[in-house]
């Protein structure tokens, strides 16, 4: 109700007033319009969804458990290997050195590891698993709204075209829902070509706006709506001469285009208030390696992209958090290829300036055989919905847990 | 070195569900639905087809359309315009292991030219340096070797041609669905140079056939068992084991690579048979992993697995080879097993997989699941229950029948009810050749074509994970691949894009192109 009140007054004007320093941003067209003042700068949630299920016992390892080095000999690592050792965090967990660039982030006291978190339910299905985080509504299947969607519906800003934006080739399932969003691949390809031959077979219709507006297919007819609104207020031209902050230098990797976006729309203070990017690979059933190999490899994209997008925000970064996920954690014991199978509890990454980070929360156990889920996985002990629902109300001031996430009665972590 | 195997004769053919049961006659109820005979040929074309080209509605109402969709389920069409067309891309003939030994990255390049004294020993690899890069290539190239992405290119090529051109379009339709059923990508190394024989020899011949031997073409084919790591898994449970465990340990056991892998047992039941809800555990999982564990490639190349191949030689007749597919007899976990509370008993070798893949393809739950992703790809994302059950019925009763099936979903009047009619969303890839074919445009190289796909959101043969595309309208639409889904019109209208050619276009195409009724099929 607030967004079409919100549009039809005027939706180009009100992202005027807030450019600051970037006005070269908004296309044109939107400038001409009247401007109605204030626009706020918007705080943003930014998630990184790590498809395939990451092996948390790698990435922060709770080297002290004699278990680990017993059930995993070839994929084992520690602080106490003098080439290319971990980065002991507090004692009992250590930091995997292909994540390097984040540690200057936890010692600084931003980042916060979360360890042992995962779904209530324990399917072992990638897709379900994934499916039941992204709804946020871990024991009904076809829900229909993904969690940041609800997410775009509950917080109090005004929305705008920009307000939910996934830099993915498809609208994740966590931003499908009633609430407008956007999935574009790539900003620079965010543009329209016109019907340019002068005539057209639909009558008076002589735009494709026009046409799709009177679609009786409402997924088609909505997209068009939401596509025709941004892509006015972009500028592809100027997208395509962004240049990050100084020292913030992006992997050429898919995660590392698009969190690139995402701190470019953030700065273009078009309104995001929750951007969406993936990250894959993680599935790693054969030759996980340790400190070199496909793990490895993957690993250092992740924490480079990520500590160049907080290098990028320089500026904005009190406004900004960075939450990441993966549908599970994998089998505690290495399999007999090298790698591992699908498990349970794995581990995120909340990055926030604002948050007093720098320590490991969880509520794990060790890791014998009678600790463990069906004898082999790391037991979820944290809900994972107890740390997005924290994540959004810190940064999206969302203080309705039970609508955010139907039919959990649990609590935030922070 | 390539090394003959005794092949063990599986005397037991009972798996090979045949086809006893001839599908029903067509009895099409579309009058009663209310559509005209040119709507339902329209209907047709949309869902059986890449949609129409330029006068094929009339063309398919003059013939009858019970006689074109005859054609289409006995794949009738000679294709002799196709194969010519399909002359030139060469690679579409070779066998896994000439592809093997053609296509080569970089890194395995450099090792096969040094080993044939092509390059000196010494030479130190820098794929950084131009210089160094262009004297691999000139090497590659006069020695026969290319590099992957050209096996890419072909691949692409072929799909697009075929949907394009092909008379017996319902096997492209189906090529199509059952690549993405039994997805594999290239996207894994390991598996990418598979992925043209795979389509070829595991599904194209399969899609009208009968669903388990469609299954086992999959379950055995290396793109499928380098895709999912079965080739890989391997189990210690076994008599044969003894000794090698006995000497393997001397040496170092660290580096023994010899154990189980789950993941394609648990795709295989939850992707391509039971579905995730059928109600199996993890017992279930780890039961068909250790079913199908020995379950791998031949040796395709020395180097690839050379260790494999010597632990093989050493003991002959512990092997099974069919094509390029090898069940490594010591490495199969000959314990006793429970799978969907049916019981294997110990000592069950090769043909314990088969059985396993006969009691999945044959279940239940696999019927009602397979029927159902076929209902919501031909008639409705969300397929209405009465018509999933009666083309589980079929599907039952004639042990997988495909053909079968497909005919009883044609006769049900719920494929042709109205508000089905244009209601699904195409994919892009369906998109873009319904374009080409209604415009009646050229194709000199259909490559952009595929990068127009990948824009709108289906990237060919690259979905990483084994699910496939979802292929619905709500993973289709978004406002980003609407932009271009509409650009994609506008573009091909206006002859913007290379290599392919839309003569006297007319003017209002791109409109229609782009318009919503000609996103949905």
């Amino acid at each position: 109700m607030k967004r079409s009140a919100f549009l039809r007054s005027g939706a180009l004007t009100v992202f005027a007033a807030g450019w600051g320093g970037l006005p070269g941003f908004v296309h044109a067209a939107a400038t001409t319009q009247k401007i109605i003042p204030p626009y706020k700068r918007t705080k943003t949630l930014v998630c990184i969804f790590q498809r395939g299920a990451m092996d948390g016992l790698m990435a922060v390892s709770p080297y002290t458990d004699p278990n680990l080095k017993t059930l995993r000999p070839r994929l084992f690592m520690s602080p106490a290997q003098t080439e290319g050792g971990m980065f002991d965090l507090d004692g009992r967990f250590a930091l995997h050195p292909s994540l390097a660039a984040l540690m200057p982030l936890y010692k600084e006291n931003r980042m916060t590891v979360v360890h042992g978190v995962g779904s209530p339910n324990n399917t072992r299905s990638h897709f379900d698993a994934q499916d039941f985080m992204e709804s946020g509504m871990p024991h009904t299947k076809n829900s229909l709204s993904g969690w940041l969607n609800r997410a775009l519906t509950l917080q109090g800003q005004p929305s705008t075209p920009f307000s939910g934006v996934s830099i993915t080739k498809a609208l994740p399932r966590s931003l499908q829902g009633e609430a407008q969003s956007l999935a574009i691949s790539n900003l620079e390809e965010f543009i329209l070509q016109n019907n340019n031959s002068g005539t057209t077979p639909f009558g008076s219709v002589s735009s494709f706006e026009e046409l799709y507006k009177q679609s009786s297919n409402p997924l088609l007819k909505q997209s068009s709506k939401d596509g025709y609104e941004a892509v006015k207020l972009l500028d592809p031209q100027l997208v395509k001469q962004y240049k990050p902050a100084i020292g913030a230098v992006y992997p050429n990797s898919p995660l590392g285009k698009s969190l690139k976006q995402i701190a470019m729309l953030i700065k273009m203070e078009v309104g995001l208030e929750i951007g969406f990017a993936e990250s894959g690979g993680w599935d790693t059933h054969i030759n996980q390696g340790t400190i070199n190999g496909a793990f490895a490899r993957n690993l250092k994209d992740f924490g480079d992209s990520i500590a160049a997008f907080w290098t990028d925000l320089r500026g904005y970064q009190d406004d900004v958090s960075l939450m990441t996920m993966t549908e599970f954690g994998r089998t505690v014991h290495q399999n007999g290829t090298g790698g591992t199978d699908h498990g349970r509890a794995s581990c995120l990454f909340v990055l926030d300036n604002t948050l007093q980070g720098g320590k490991v929360w969880h509520r794990m156990g060790g890791l014998s055989k009678d600790e463990l889920e069906d004898g082999r996985d790391l037991p979820v002990t944290t809900d994972f919905r107890s740390v997005f629902s924290a994540a959004a109300a810190h940064r999206l001031q969302i203080s309705d847990k039970e609508k955010l996430f139907p039919g959990w009665k649990g609590e935030n972590i922070f | 070195m390539r090394f003959i195997l005794p092949l063990f004769v599986i005397c037991s053919l009972a798996f090979n569900a045949g086809e006893h049961t001839n599908p029903k006659p067509l009895r099409m109820p579309y009058k009663k639905a209310g559509l005209t005979e040119k709507e339902a040929a329209l209907h047709l074309l949309n869902r059986l087809a890449f949609g129409p080209a330029p006068g094929q509605v009339e063309k398919v109402v003059s013939m009858g359309l019970d006689q074109w969709v005859m054609s289409q389920l006995n794949q009738s069409a000679a294709e002799n315009e196709l194969k010519e067309k399909l002359k030139r891309l060469d690679a579409l003939q070779l066998s896994n292991e000439q592809i093997a030994g053609t296509y080569l990255n970089a890194v395995q390049a450099i090792r096969q030219l040094q080993q044939s004294g092509k390059l000196s020993k010494d030479s130190i690899p820098n794929t950084e340096d131009s210089a160094y890069r262009k004297k691999i290539q000139a090497l590659m190239e006069s020695s026969g070797l290319k590099p992957p992405r050209e096996l890419n290119r072909q691949l692409f090529a072929q799909k697009m041609i075929r949907a394009i051109e092909a008379e017996n379009q319902l096997s492209e339709i189906l090529t199509d669905f059952w690549f993405n059923h039994f997805n594999v990508s290239i996207t894994k190394n390991l598996a990418q140079p598979y992925v043209l024989t795979y389509e070829r020899d595991a599904i194209r011949p399969n899609v009208l056939s009968n669903f388990e031997t469609l299954l086992k073409a999959t379950a055995q084919h290396p793109a499928m068992l380098l895709y999912l790591d079965n080739a890989l898994s391997g189990s210690d449970n076994n008599p044969l084991q003894e000794r090698a465990r006995a000497r393997m340990t001397k040496q170092n056991s660290n580096r023994r690579q010899n154990g189980l892998n789950e993941n394609y047992a648990r795709e295989l039941l939850e992707l391509h048979t039971l579905g995730v809800d059928a109600g199996y555990t993890q017992q279930d999982v780890q039961a068909v992993a250790k079913a199908l564990s020995g379950w791998t490639v031949r040796p395709l190349k020395q180097e690839n697995m050379a260790g494999l191949a010597k632990q093989v030689s050493r003991r002959q007749n512990l092997a099974v080879v069919e094509n390029d597919f090898m069940f490594a007899a010591f490495r199969h976990d000959e314990g006793e097993k429970t799978i969907l509370n049916k019981n294997y008993p110990a000592n069950g070798g090769y043909a314990e997989g088969l059985a396993v893949i006969h009691q999945l393809a044959t279940h239940p739950s696999t019927a009602q699941f397979i029927c159902k992703k076929l209902a919501s790809k031909f008639v409705a994302d969300e397929p209405p229950a009465n018509l999933v059950s009666e083309m589980s019925n079929t599907f039952m009763a004639t042990s997988g029948n495909i053909k079968a099936v497909m005919t009883t979903m044609l006769n049900a009047p719920e494929f042709w009810e109205k508000k089905y009619v244009g209601s699904k969303t195409k994919s892009p890839f369906e998109l873009t050749v319904s374009a080409v074919r209604i415009t009646n445009a050229r194709v000199m190289q259909p490559f952009q074509l595929y990068s127009w796909c990948e824009k709108m959101g289906q990237p060919l043969y690259g979905y990483n994970a084994p699910t496939g595309f979802p292929d619905k309208a709500a993973f289709w639409i978004n406002s980003g691949s609407l932009l271009n889904r509409v650009n994609f019109g506008v573009a091909l209208v206006e002859n913007k894009i290379t290599g392919i050619r839309v003569p006297d276009p007319e003017k209002n195409m791109g409109m229609l192109l782009g318009s919503p009724s000609f996103q949905n099929k």
